[in-house]
């Protein structure tokens, strides 16, 4: 599958041969740490100054670059389909190979960042937990009641949520068995045949 | 146990043969018993034919005096010695204690199970439900190709009477981890039980 790249991407990228590879290498380092931690105009008018260039183009450049990557990882396409796709803009060689190097090294961590935008659902930190017996109450003494309390941390939204919550014996022997049965699910015939055939 | 006078009272009043004779005495200690124990009962429990002929106010204030030493002898959960004491210091003869012990034996369990179950807990789980799926893309990234499950665990809030949920997603290492969790609680507990 090839990249469909537009005009405008096109003309942003136009900038990169313009430059020296030790620049267009700086750029690349400057797009990812942009994925990681968010953009930060300041780089953009500090290059363009060292540069003699506008801290637009500059900016578009780095743009440009990012967009590449990130459609690339995105659709996570072969080093062929890269090449091909790189091809259309007329680069010399040496920066085809820079380009196709940038995407190698970062495509995984760019698609656990990536990974991160999908909807997010409360997911699972870790689990505490207490055994507890009652002894007494306001409404009755001299008790036994067993019970577990347990502490649930769960990440949301980059923040931490916890829940405490208890439960008796049987309801921790029931939910220990349910949970382990869904484990167990996943090395069914139904489910390795469709992980196999889903590729 | 510490009661009050107009529990004495109305007892010393249920004491007396002139006032109640047996059958009206077991048949106020069981009303007494309905109240507390049976969740329909309501003000009709009293309304028995051979309780007609009792005062109304006696019989209320007899009742009434029945129930909070119930309670207290529940919560207490008093053996048949204290019973007996303190039904002796009101006047009660042995007949009417042996009554009265029969009476509280039969719905003890009943009666333990009510007062347990009031106060305040924290959230109890009762339940899980799970789902496995296997994503395949999102409008972010393509060709994802994993296994993951999404858990829902159902809670009862005892006051609020609410059942709110909680979902949460994980891997299968994470749900590994919670499962190993789970069941080194459960080994723990059954340890524990056989102390």
């Amino acid at each position: 599958m090839l990249l469909d790249l537009s005009e405008e991407h096109k003309e942003h990228l136009a900038f990169l041969p313009k430059v020296d590879s030790a620049v267009v290498a700086e750029f690349g380092r400057i797009a990812v740490e942009f994925l990681r931690r968010g953009s930060n105009p300041k780089v953009y008018e500090g290059a363009a100054r060292k540069l003699s260039v506008s801290s637009d183009t500059v900016q578009h450049g780095v743009e440009g670059l990012i967009y590449l990557l990130t459609e690339s990882s995105k659709l996570m396409i072969s080093e062929l389909d890269f090449q091909d796709s790189v091809f259309v803009l007329g680069f010399p060689e040496e920066l085809n190979k820079l380009l196709l190097q940038l995407y190698l090294d970062n495509r995984k961590e760019i698609r656990t960042i990536l990974n991160e935008l999908a909807p997010d659902l409360p997911s699972y930190h870790s689990l505490e937990w207490r055994l507890d017996v009652q002894l007494a109450s306001r409404s009755l003494r001299q008790q036994i009641k067993p019970s577990v309390t347990i502490k649930l941390h769960l990440n949301q939204n980059g923040g931490h949520n916890t829940h405490v919550l208890q439960t008796d014996p049987a309801s921790l022997l029931h939910l220990a068995q349910q949970l382990e049965q869904a484990l167990e699910e996943v090395k069914t015939n139904h489910c390795r045949r469709v992980v196999r055939n889903i590729k | 146990m510490e009661l009050s006078q107009y529990v004495q009272k109305g007892f010393q009043m249920l004491a007396d043969p002139g006032s109640f004779d047996s059958n009206t005495f077991t048949l106020l200690l069981r009303a007494a018993f309905q109240s507390l124990l049976d969740a329909q009962a309501d003000e009709a429990v009293l309304d028995h034919p051979d309780l007609k002929h009792i005062d109304p106010v006696v019989l209320k204030h007899c009742h009434a005096a029945a129930a909070t030493y119930i309670l207290e002898a529940g919560k207490q959960r008093a053996d048949k010695s204290t019973l007996s004491t303190y039904l002796e210091d009101c006047k009660f003869d042995s007949e009417r204690i042996e009554l009265f012990w029969t009476e509280y034996q039969n719905n003890r369990n009943s009666l333990e199970i009510l007062l347990g179950s009031i106060g305040r807990s924290l959230p109890h789980i009762t339940d899980v439900s799970w789902r496995l799926e296997y994503q395949i893309k999102t409008n972010q990234l393509d060709k994802m190709y994993r296994p993951a499950y999404l858990v829902t665990l159902n809670v009862e809030n005892t006051d609020s009477r609410s059942h709110p949920e909680i979902s949460f997603s994980c891997s299968m290492e994470q749900l590994q981890d919670l499962v190993g969790k789970l069941k080194d609680a459960s080994k723990s507990l059954e340890r524990a039980t056989q102390l």
